[in-house]
């Protein structure tokens, strides 16, 4: 492989890393903010268990969001400062805002409800996870600001071999943008409502005691895995309006074309799968103990579609870093070797790829254990002891 | 709009110093002072509700960087490649050690993450001083010199300080020194001392590379109105989790 491969390599293994992380923080932070709601309003024992457990998931989940973001972000400056060079004063600014008006305050208010159980006033409580969500979708906005000026480098021009920033009403309005957007959340709202519904699924096989628990849960899961696979599928058609001339057409990189083929097959099947039985016998599916194998075995299917969606548009763009401007060779840092590249890939893949299994080890775990011995939001009277009793 | 935006990088690094100081000293200090697994639940009982809205200031740091500092990114970045990938595996295992350690309880389980959290921030300390000493030969020299590491060995020792002065701040005498809100602050200064020495040499070469006029005025109208909102829930926190009354409820923490 050259250094460009091996570059893109870099960033297609932790990109995807980072997505498989965050595409269920999307889906989660919602669901949590709305089952601590619920509790703030009824103060019913089963609203909390719900808010610490799947808390407890969202945030274990979170870890490899952050570790891979931080990557991410750095990744840019390492390997790609071709593209800073070129065009930072316009792709910079978006990538600014994302770090200091959304993840900024995500961290800080993430601390505050992680660690404020028992400290913060109730409401203030709830305002946290609530303004986490908010900004983790602001995030998202952000990142798919950047992503879709690389597609369609709208609102600004060339001049003097460098791209200049002239209207940054046409990036936020950019005809890549204002489809993909809602269509990634309507993948991690997918992604997020699967896992509920896979890991009740598990844990009503397993004759879990907590029914109203999980009977619950799993409701929840369906209703929103319907609504996310409903605006995933609606957006993603929408999106073909936006997508550049030629860009699965013959002649060009095959990969892109099978990403977006199996997406919009595996996709389809789950929405029919979704919409038309799953949602119709939303009453029943939590007794129909049949069913709940095929639940558990669907868990990972958003995670592929969501990996195949974005190979489909970042292998679809190739040779071009910013569609018709700068080609990703050009992007590179100037000077990058093939050895930097490995030693840097070796590293990062390692370390972020075993961290990754052990924190879908530790998630696994949770939900194994259920409800019981959860360390968000403990006391020091009830350390590992059962947390809830109802 | 250069001068406001070279304040608010410089806010921001000093900023990441002041603050994610003491997380990193703390992790220098696990295996010094915690010799016994209460006393390292402690320690990082202490830090943990700070350490997420500290650590996200360099996060905001690399951010300016890329959106008002454009042309210098890969002068930053790229001129110390081996030292920014050390330095972000030191980060990543730092952050693991945290978000790990008390999910399971087994004693090799435990060790082994204590020891990530030691090691990714002695890492990081040490790699912030050679960074410095590179940036203040403009990124001209290897950051591995005797002065680059002489450099970090002392931004090591100043956050170990300013670590064990935060925990005599928020466990008074539980690791046998009792320190006042206002000495905190003191070494919190000196902490941020090194950064601010390198950003006031460097200031007349960063203005001269600010982004153009039409991107800063962007980025200050999108981001300007923010700074009251993440400079209060920074506040927030450091209300919330002030030590006092329930200093003794350290314990479970999630960290």
């Amino acid at each position: 492989m050259d250094v460009v491969d091996l570059a893109r390599t870099q960033f297609a293994v932790t990109g995807s890393l980072h997505f498989l992380f965050v595409v269920l923080t999307l889906g989660l932070a919602p669901l949590v903010a709305i089952m601590h709601t619920r509790w703030a309003r009824s103060g019913r024992p089963v609203h909390e268990a719900m808010t610490r457990f799947w808390g407890q998931v969202y945030v274990i989940n979170y870890a490899l969001g952050i570790v891979t973001g931080l990557v991410m972000e750095f990744q840019f400056g390492l390997t790609w400062s071709g593209l800073t060079r070129y065009a930072g004063d316009v792709f910079g600014a978006p990538l600014a805002m994302e770090t200091l008006i959304a993840f900024f305050l995500e961290s800080t208010f993430l601390g505050l409800w992680i660690f404020g159980w028992g400290r913060l006033p109730r409401w203030a409580h709830v305002a946290c996870i609530w303004a986490v969500t908010l900004t983790a979708y602001a995030s998202a906005f952000f990142i798919m600001v950047a992503n879709s000026f690389l597609q369609n480098p709208a609102g600004a021009v060339v001049g003097g071999g460098r791209m200049h920033l002239t209207d940054f009403g046409a990036l936020l309005t950019n005809k890549a943008l204002v489809f993909s957007f809602p269509h990634v959340i309507g993948a991690g709202l997918f992604t997020g409502g699967m896992v509920l519904v896979g890991a009740s699924a598990w844990r009503l096989r397993r004759r879990t005691p907590e029914v109203e628990f999980f009977t619950r849960s799993l409701r929840t899961g369906v209703v929103t895995a319907a609504v996310g696979i409903f605006l995933a599928m609606g957006f993603g058609y929408a999106q073909f309006g936006g997508v550049a001339e030629g860009k699965f057409g013959s002649g060009r990189d095959p990969l892109a074309a099978v990403g977006l083929g199996f997406m919009i097959e595996i996709g389809q099947l789950l929405g029919l799968v979704v919409l038309l039985v799953m949602l119709p016998m939303i009453s029943v599916l939590p007794r129909l103990r049949w069913t709940h194998p095929i639940l558990i075995a669907m868990t990972p299917l958003p995670f592929v579609l969501s990996i195949l969606g974005w190979m489909a548009r970042e292998i679809g763009r190739q040779p071009w870093m910013i569609w018709e401007r700068l080609t990703v060779a050009d992007a590179l840092s100037p000077g990058l070797t093939s050895g930097m590249v490995t030693g840097s890939l070796i590293g990062f893949a390692a370390v972020l790829g075993l961290l990754a299994v052990v924190d879908y080890v530790l998630i696994a775990r949770v939900i194994r254990r259920g409800p019981y011995g959860l360390d968000l939001g403990a006391t020091a009277d009830e350390t590992r002891a059962p947390a809830l009793s109802y | 709009m250069e001068v406001i935006w070279f304040a608010v990088f410089t806010v921001l690094l000093a900023g990441y110093f002041a603050l994610e100081g003491f997380d990193l000293g703390v992790g220098l200090l696990l295996p010094v002072l915690g010799r016994t697994r209460a006393n390292r639940d402690r320690m990082v009982a202490a830090v943990a509700p700070y350490v997420l809205a500290n650590e996200v200031w360099l996060v905001a740091v690399a951010g300016t960087l890329f959106g008002v500092y454009p042309l210098l990114e890969h002068d930053v970045l790229f001129g110390l490649y081996p030292l920014v990938v050390a330095m972000l595996l030191c980060w990543v295992l730092r952050d693991a050690g945290l978000w790990f350690r008390r999910r399971l309880d087994g004693a090799l389980w435990r060790g082994f993450w204590d020891g990530a959290i030691a090691f990714g921030s002695l890492g990081l300390s040490v790699g912030w001083g050679m960074t410095l000493y590179a940036a203040a030969t403009g990124f001209a020299a290897s950051p591995v010199h005797p002065v680059g590491l002489m450099l970090g060995v002392v931004v090591t020792l100043l956050f170990a300080f300013h670590g064990w002065t935060f925990l005599g701040w928020r466990l008074p005498g539980v690791f046998g020194v009792t320190r006042a809100g206002r000495v905190l602050l003191g070494t919190a200064l000196v902490a941020a001392l090194p950064a601010l020495g390198v950003l006031g040499g460097a200031m007349p070469y960063l203005l001269a590379h600010s982004a153009p006029p039409a991107t800063l005025n962007v980025l200050s109208l999108m981001v300007l109105p923010f700074a009251p909102i993440m400079l209060g829930a920074q506040v927030w926190v450091w209300r919330t989790f002030r030590p006092g009354k329930d200093a003794v409820r350290l314990l479970p923490s999630f960290f």
